[in-house]
């Protein structure tokens, strides 16, 4: 138990007690409890200025229970005694007009081992005040605000600290507590008539002495990739080689791909690959991807899951062979698996979905330098994309959108930031015959999935000049 | 409710300065099938008061789910002391907030108590059936999906300043999707319905048994449908997607604080900014259009909404506001202030947003277009602060010659919003309001409601290049 927020862990450890004890009183035969404490202080800027400070206390329980192999849930902000024997009985009650499920269950989770310790919680960041928090809010803001062109839409410095608790009637009892601090910008760059696209970025870190430093680095970061989109021109229209950024990689690929490596869609059929399809190669032998829940320094980190087992690393996609799907109980019963692999993901207010932690795609051989240079020997000229507004439909693989503050490339530099440029094509296909390479570095995007930047055929680009 | 509404008067008489007690409680019951199995079947409730106060022209923000007087006493002096914190270095300060007739007594909207005596079973086996019954309408379906939501909302919202409003209402929401495959190709399509009201109101212009039928056709016809050609084309939008068109490329360019921002409507009040056949309101409730999923009478300030002409005639003639944009720009707010829960800040948000309609009817419109493409089935969009926005579409349908002809595959439509207004040359005169499933994303969800008659206009389509 964390020595910082003990009050509020034993508050959470006393209310699932109670939330247990009502719901098995009223009829369950299993029960789970997910609960959770946040402690938040934000300072918010807004049109270049400071706008709001805030503070907000607030605990969350949700109540899960079996009832002859049905399924009930139910959930709340209260602590109070009566609300909470409501609470428990509406999850009983829901329960009870719920078909059967065979593959619903509430098991007991393994105990953590002492090499699964991942520390979330840094004492120093607990203990500091509005006024340090204020201090960086207006370094936020100056270093975005440094060049005269950025408009700053909205921006935000958070501080938050909280714990989790996971307990069932089978004996499983999982707590953690962390704390990070995060801050957000969104903006754009306005020089005469020229504007560039929104764009946005977040970031966080988990100690003070962090705090500074990289709040300074990403703010210019992302202060300069902005302003470079006030020097546009025209995009070509073609079919053909486009390079993704880290950032598009995750957002346009790795979010498509992600949902057919969920053990429930695989389970109501609509995934790409079964089960079957396991140990097969199904994309590029090029590619690898993990899901590694226990690097701090990214915001999914968690040492246990919605279930309350113990998170391990797990490799999805092993040189382009599929190893394993990502799987809660559920997802792992009805797959004829004996186990989950722990990625039970949700909160207390919703039911345990299946859910990465954080995914990581390998780089690969060649410099970032060296693979622009391979393209461009094939095509002289070509998008590079960054942010897309698009969607991506998960059960095809088309993706169709708009590439903002795309560079159009030639010879493989970068020579302005294309207008109006739409792009489309199908994450599988630029994943399988249409890759033609991957940087070795990579980069972590908001302080999420860490991706390379990558290169394929087969990318339809919609540009402004013919 | 009245117990506590005199308690948050009688704090906000004392509170030393300007003070906003919104008090509010969510409940929420979820059901999903998928399969002919239950994925999601839960009850989720939250309720709090937020408390907001404007001290020395700063805000300051503090919430709490206990609503004990120690409690809401100690919430509001946090406020207050964020506010303070905040004062010192805030530069342009909050100009005193417009006076405006505030509302007073109890606002309630139908369906509140219908739906509410309505049994989950009753619901639940509506949506079983329909998504059964999808399944079976072709070998090709491999599997279904049924969603329904609902929301009911308790507000009471008091101001220093005489508001003293009690509000509810329920929001609720229906979505059928159906995944078809044929020969390794696969392909979804997805129904949607949303209202604020009964169930009745829910189904009263698509029954289920329409909208399985329909999600099954598309579904099965969007298999191996071909891919529509990239580049600048005519457009029918159909009312859905008209109102994916009027909320995200111009609704979000006229909140009054993205105008604050820089926006490309900053400056444009009393220009011509489209055709004249476009005239576009955001209304708290549409006379011709009961039920709609935005449907408001009082906003999260305690201002009376009302139906706010943004375009008539073409030309740009009001921004959206809350008390805090209508001070600064020395207009009336216009209701416009939401919440999402009780510990979020009030956010300039859009309603019910629409073009009205014309006096041409869909049959003339398709008729009179030789070359071009019928857009629908709207899958989310997103504007940008140039004007520039994206949305994407389910199914494309080519007209050739006066004729509907074949389907396509879903595209992105993109374009920079005034510049695809002015190009509007037909409107019909079928109107609907025809996204009140949806949700829109501004830092906070908000349920909001879009539509309004088939529109014709050019557009860039985001598609393949042979």
């Amino acid at each position: 138990m964390s020595k910082y927020l003990k009050s509020e862990e034993q508050q959470l450890e006393k209310t699932a007690l109670e939330l247990q004890a009502h719901a098995l009183k009223a009829g369950a035969q299993a029960v789970e409890i997910c609960g959770t404490f946040l402690h938040k202080t934000k300072i918010t800027l807004e049109k270049q200025d400071f706008h709001l400070a805030s503070a907000d206390d607030n605990y969350v329980f949700g109540v899960r229970t079996l009832v002859d192999g049905k399924q009930g849930f139910s959930s709340c902000n209260t602590l109070d005694s009566k609300e909470l024997k409501e609470v428990a009985a509406r999850s009983v009650q829901i329960a009870a007009v719920s078909p059967e499920n065979p593959y619903i269950s509430i098991d007991a989770g393994p105990n953590l081992s002492a090499d699964t310790k991942l520390d979330l919680f840094d004492k120093e960041l607990f203990q500091v005040s509005l006024q340090t928090q204020k201090e960086w809010a207006r370094l936020l803001r100056e270093e975005a605000t440094r060049d005269k062109r950025f408009r700053l839409n909205e921006g935000s410095v958070d501080i938050v600290a909280g714990a989790t608790i996971v307990s069932n009637s089978k004996g499983t009892l999982m707590r953690a507590s962390e704390n990070a601090a995060y801050w957000s910008l969104m903006g754009m760059g306005v020089d005469g008539n020229q504007i560039t696209s929104f764009d946005y970025f977040q970031e966080m870190a988990r100690n003070p002495a962090q705090v500074q430093e990289k709040l300074l680095l990403s703010t210019r970061d992302f202060c300069t990739q902005l302003m470079d989109g006030l020097n546009t021109g025209t995009a070509k229209s073609y079919k053909g080689l486009a390079a993704f950024s880290p950032r598009a990689v995750a957002h346009i690929l790795l979010s498509g791909l992600s949902y057919h490596f969920n053990g429930r869609n695989v389970v109501e059929g609509s995934t790409r690959w079964t089960s079957q399809d396991l140990g097969k190669t199904v994309l590029h032998p090029d590619l690898t991807v993990q899901d590694l829940p226990w690097l701090s320094d990214r915001t999914g980190a968690a040492l246990f899951d919605r279930e309350g087992f113990p998170t391990t690393n797990t490799t999805i996609l092993n040189k382009g062979v599929l190893s394993e799907f990502l799987l809660d109980s559920y997802a792992a019963k009805a797959l004829g698996q004996t186990h989950s692999n722990a990625h039970a993901a949700g909160g207390p207010t919703s039911l345990p979905g299946v859910g990465a932690f954080c995914l990581n795609v390998a780089g690969g051989r060649q410099s970032r330098e060296d693979l622009m240079a391979a393209a461009a020997a094939q095509q002289k000229e070509f998008l590079l994309i960054h942010r897309f507004s698009g969607n991506v439909d998960p059960i095809t693989g088309d993706f169709s959108g708009v590439a903002k503050a795309a560079e159009w490339c030639v010879e493989g530099k970068p020579v302005h930031v294309a207008k109006e440029a739409l792009i489309s094509g199908n994450v599988f296909e630029v994943l399988s015959d249409g890759l033609f390479g991957i940087s070795k570095e990579r980069v972590i995007i908001n302080s999420a999935e860490e991706c390379p930047m990558l290169i394929a055929d087969g990318v339809s680009v919609t540009g402004n000049q013919s | 409710m009245k117990d506590l509404s005199d308690k948050l008067k009688q704090l906000a008489s004392r509170s030393p300065h300007w003070v906003e007690f919104r008090y509010h409680r969510r409940n929420v019951q979820t059901l999903q099938v998928q399969k002919g199995l239950v994925k999601q079947l839960k009850s989720s409730i939250t309720s709090g008061v937020g408390i907001r106060v404007l001290v020395n022209g700063a805000w300051g923000f503090s919430a709490t789910s206990d609503l004990s007087d120690a409690s809401l006493e100690k919430s509001l002096k946090q406020a207050i002391e964020c506010g303070n914190s905040l004062s010192q270095v805030k530069q342009s300060k909050v100009k005193t907030l417009p006076k405006v007739t505030l509302a007073q007594g109890e606002f309630v909207l139908p369906g509140y108590e219908s739906l509410s005596k309505m049994s989950l079973e009753e619901k639940l086996e509506a949506v079983r059936r329909a998504e059964a019954k999808t399944r079976e309408r072709s070998t090709a379906i491999e599997t279904a999906s049924g969603y329904y939501n609902e929301i009911f909302e308790d507000k009471i919202v008091v101001t220093s300043d005489g508001a003293d409003a009690l509000s509810r209402l329920v929001r609720n929401e229906f979505r059928l999707s159906a995944f078809a495959g044929k020969a390794g190709e696969k392909a979804s399509a997805t129904q949607t319905v949303g209202r604020t009201g009964s169930w009745e109101c829910l189904f009263e212009d698509h029954s289920m048994e329409s909208l399985s039928e329909e999600a099954a056709r598309l579904a099965v016809d969007l298999v191996g449908a071909p891919r529509v050609q990239g580049g600048l084309a005519t457009l029918i939008l159909s009312p859905a997607m008209v109102g994916l068109l009027s909320h995200e490329a111009i609704g979000h360019t006229v909140e009054a604080d993205f105008v604050l921002s820089g926006s490309v409507a900053a400056g444009k009040l009393g220009q011509t900014v489209a055709s004249p056949l476009v005239t576009l309101i955001d209304g708290g409730k549409v006379e011709s259009a009961p039920h709609g999923g935005g449907d408001l009478l009082v906003d999260d300030e305690g201002v009376p909404t009302q139906n706010t002409e943004i375009i008539k005639d073409g030309v740009l003639k009001s921004y959206l506001h809350n008390r805090e944009s209508a001070a600064a720009f020395n207009v009336q707010p216009t209701g416009n202030a939401r919440a999402w829960l009780y510990n979020d800040e009030p956010l300039i948000r859009m309603r019910n947003t629409y073009i009205q309609p014309g006096t041409q009817s869909i049959e003339e419109i398709i008729a009179g277009t030789e070359d071009g493409y019928l857009v629908d089935g709207p899958r989310g969009g997103q504007a940008d602060s140039t004007g520039e926005f994206m949305f994407g579409a389910q199914n494309v349908s080519r007209i050739k010659n006066g004729k509907v002809t074949e389907l396509l595959r879903g595209a992105t439509i993109s374009g920079q919003a005034f510049k695809v207004l002015s190009t509007v040359d037909a409107v019909s005169k079928e109107f609907k309001l025809d996204l009140g499933a949806g949700y829109c994303g501004k830092g906070q969800p908000a349920k909001v409601d879009a539509g309004g008659p088939y529109i014709r206009c050019k557009a860039l389509v985001g598609g393949i290049q042979e």
